[in-house]
């Protein structure tokens, strides 16, 4: 491996101890978390305002307006800044115009969205042939969707009580649910621990060539 | 007044987009309108993300102005903050107004290190201290989620043992060791997993979850474009 | 007090502890245990392999940095596989925390290697707020919702984009994400403007993934460290994902061990309480 320079040492440094500074915590809660969980806290909340300054204030809003003239971007910008009547009180009904622009456009695109790319495709895939002929395995699989598809709607519907015929579909339900979030969480335990892994790979390589490079 | 503008600025802005889902953009002037309300969205939706970041600093100034417990944290907090958004928000050009009298000020040689581009402070500040933090804060849930593992994960009944095997078994065939441990049984036990749990008897209830979140979703927009759900526009 | 009720009562630290050593141990002494392929992984590399050389693709970056471990291999892994077929790469950001900025370093210092050039073979858009408009918008004309790329060019001014105004100009949209965003790439842009969107997604969203999947909604799947794993070994290029599928399978296995062993604990607890009881 190549030899780092003074800044990348540094900086690999700086990543060590924020890594352990935060673990330690795992032991107790102490001042160095403390103090770099606020740090994070703070930088992040900044990331926002740096990203949004550039890429929607200066991009979008600020440079087509004065560059290319494009004058009647004050109208949103407008309604951006009346958001901000919501930090006044005696003001904040003045938000409420930006709010409904954004509330009623986001549900138009959403009810669309929902109808034609959620709910229609996922029934129309649901409605498969059980016709045995096509083997064994596709049959089994074509049941197990049908079957666990309109058992877990019903386990969630609740303007019926689940007795009778519902109740012992609502209990199918409950069984398919049970395997679905035990897949589930064997998918979030292998994620959290990638992200562990993560970090110990860095210690490991990256502080440890470091430490090897300087010592 | 106060609230009928409102309503009407979010009826008129959703049925237009959902008209438009069915007219072709190109032959109507209903696709010229929703590229306006549609680029509109992206402005305003700006100015709301850094609504919530004038929030947080309002909040953690105000601990430090009265010095309640924790104070100099919350200092911290908003001096990163700031640190990381003023430089991000310098003119990075010379050609608009504000950036030339920045740079007839301030030498050229900042340049490269304002702004939110490749070798700026702000990327160096995400790159190097933001990132590996949020990154620990995440990686840090392996341990709570192997302490939960041993404490609270019990096969107290028949639904909760269902969902311990389905889970070792999905944590098994996910890595190269549990895979090689499932082929002892059969060579085709991992595939079976792949096609039968994951393809078959989750593929079912993410499906009905789906369709039922969706339907859910669907009528809650209905609502806010018919203005009968009012509550997000607050008191 | 027998072993049982000791276990019971460990402090969590000892936990701690060999979960970190678990995954330690691997990382330090690697294996390289074989890593087997899934179909859908299979089918996402394949996806990509059938385009025409140097078609325009879409790379999106939907992750924060908390996610880093397990999407950055998968998104270092399309690079390397998209750039090997000389494709035009247009990368944008959903996440208003860190993706644009992850894009940036990953794509820049890939391209090192493949000699690409920043506005001929590559352009990262960067972020706009509202990600269900920045999809729709994007339908019509990218440059009315992104005017300029991420770091305030005018798209005018690159020459991959003069080529490039809408979705009708590109092929496929990889979409590596940590969140929801990768379900609106698939409910409004694959189902309204008939794009195909091929997904890499943390093993936290893998499950639900398979109902799209299933659905012909999603073209390929990669789900968490494993499937970037996979990817890395389809396209050759050894990675981070596979060196640290070992450690993945030691902690894993820690895991099935604490289960157990704490069942079996509680088991024997129950039974002494009831003895004495009765």
């Amino acid at each position: 491996m190549e030899s780092f320079s003074f800044l990348e040492h540094f900086q690999i440094w700086l990543k060590a101890y924020l890594i352990l500074s935060l673990f330690s915590f795992m032991y107790k809660d102490n001042k160095f978390y403390k103090l770099s969980e606020h740090v994070f806290a703070g930088l992040s909340a900044g990331y926002y305002v740096g990203l949004i300054w550039q890429t929607v204030i200066i991009q979008q809003l600020v440079n087509p307006m004065f560059d290319k003239g494009e004058w009647w971007l004050i109208f949103p910008g407008l309604l951006g800044l009346l958001m901000f009547a919501r930090m006044i009180p005696k003001w904040s009904w003045i938000s409420r115009t930006s709010l409904a622009f954004y509330m009623g456009s986001t549900a138009g695109i959403y009810l669309i969205q929902t109808l034609h790319g959620f709910i229609l495709p996922q029934v129309l895939s649901t409605m498969v042939s059980l016709d045995p002929s096509n083997g064994f395995a596709a049959t089994l699989l074509a049941l197990i969707i049908v079957i666990g598809v309109i058992s877990t709607l019903i386990y969630f519907y609740f303007s019926k009580e689940h007795t009778g015929f519902m109740g012992v579909t609502a209990r199918v339900g409950i069984w398919f649910i049970m395997i679905s979030f035990g897949a589930h969480f064997g998918y979030t335990v292998m994620g959290r621990i990638s992200l562990l892994i993560g970090r110990v790979q860095f210690l490991v390589y990256d502080w440890g060539e470091s430490i090897r490079q300087i010592f | 007044m106060r609230t009928t503008i409102p309503i009407i600025v979010a009826f008129l802005a959703g049925t237009l987009l959902i008209v438009s889902f069915f007219f072709h953009p190109e032959t109507i002037w209903i696709g010229d309108a929703k590229e306006v309300i549609l680029q509109w969205m992206t402005i305003v939706g700006g100015f709301a993300l850094v609504l919530g970041v004038v929030s947080i600093v309002r909040v953690n100034a105000r601990a430090v102005q009265r010095k309640s417990e924790g104070w100099f944290y919350k200092l911290m907090t908003v001096i990163s903050v700031f640190a990381m958004a003023i430089p991000a928000m310098m003119p990075v050009t010379k050609e608009s107004v504000g950036g030339s009298i920045f740079y007839s000020i301030f030498p050229d040689s900042w340049m490269g290190y304002l702004g939110t581009g490749s070798n700026s402070f702000y990327d160096w500040l995400f790159n190097y201290v933001d990132a590996p933090m949020m990154e620990t804060m995440f990686a840090m849930l392996a341990f709570y989620i192997a302490s939960a593992a041993y404490r609270a994960f019990r096969a107290r009944n028949a639904e909760a043992t269902l969902l311990l095997f389905t889970a070792t078994l999905v944590m098994l065939w996910r890595v190269p060791m549990g895979e090689a441990f499932l082929r002892l049984f059969s060579d085709n036990l991992p595939g079976y997993i792949n096609t039968y749990v994951m393809g078959g008897f989750n593929v079912a209830v993410q499906r009905g979850i789906i369709i039922g979140a969706a339907l859910g979703a669907a009528s809650m927009s209905l609502r806010i474009i018919l203005g009968i759900e009012r509550t997000y526009m607050g008191k | 007090m027998d072993i049982w009720e000791k276990l019971n009562t460990i402090d969590r630290r000892w936990i701690y502890l060999l979960m970190f050593l678990s995954i330690l141990f691997p990382t330090i002494f690697v294996m390289k245990f074989p890593i087997e392929l899934t179909p859908e992984a299979e089918q996402l590399y394949n996806a990509v392999e059938e385009l025409p050389d140097s078609s325009v693709v879409m790379l999106t970056f939907d992750y924060y940095a908390s996610a880093l471990a397990e999407t950055e291999p998968m998104s270092i892994a399309a690079l390397r596989h998209m750039w090997r077929k000389d494709m035009k790469i247009i990368t944008l950001s959903n996440i208003p925390l860190g993706g644009p900025t992850i894009a940036e370093r990953v794509t820049r210092e890939i391209a090192k290697e493949f000699d690409k050039v920043y506005g001929v073979d590559f352009v990262n858009l960067g972020y706009k707020a509202n990600y269900v408009a920045v999809m729709h918008g994007l339908a019509s004309s990218i440059e009315s919702i992104f005017p300029t790329d991420y770091t305030g060019t005018p798209l005018s001014e690159l020459p991959l984009m003069e080529h490039v105004k809408s979705y009708d100009d590109m092929k496929f949209i990889y979409c590596v994400a940590d969140n929801a965003t990768v379900d609106y790439w698939i409910s409004i842009v694959n189902a309204q403007y008939d794009i195909p969107v091929g997904s890499g997604v943390t093993a936290v969203m893998a499950p639900k993934m398979y109902s799209f999947l299933e659905a012909g909604q999603l073209t390929g799947l990669l789900g968490g460290m494993k499937g970037a794993a996979e990817y890395e070994k389809m396209v050759g290029a050894l990675g981070t994902a596979t060196i640290g599928m070992d450690a993945q399978s030691m902690a894993h296995l820690l895991i099935i061990f604490l289960v157990i062993v704490g069942n079996v604990g509680f088991f024997m607890n129950r039974r002494k309480a009831k003895d004495a009881k009765e």
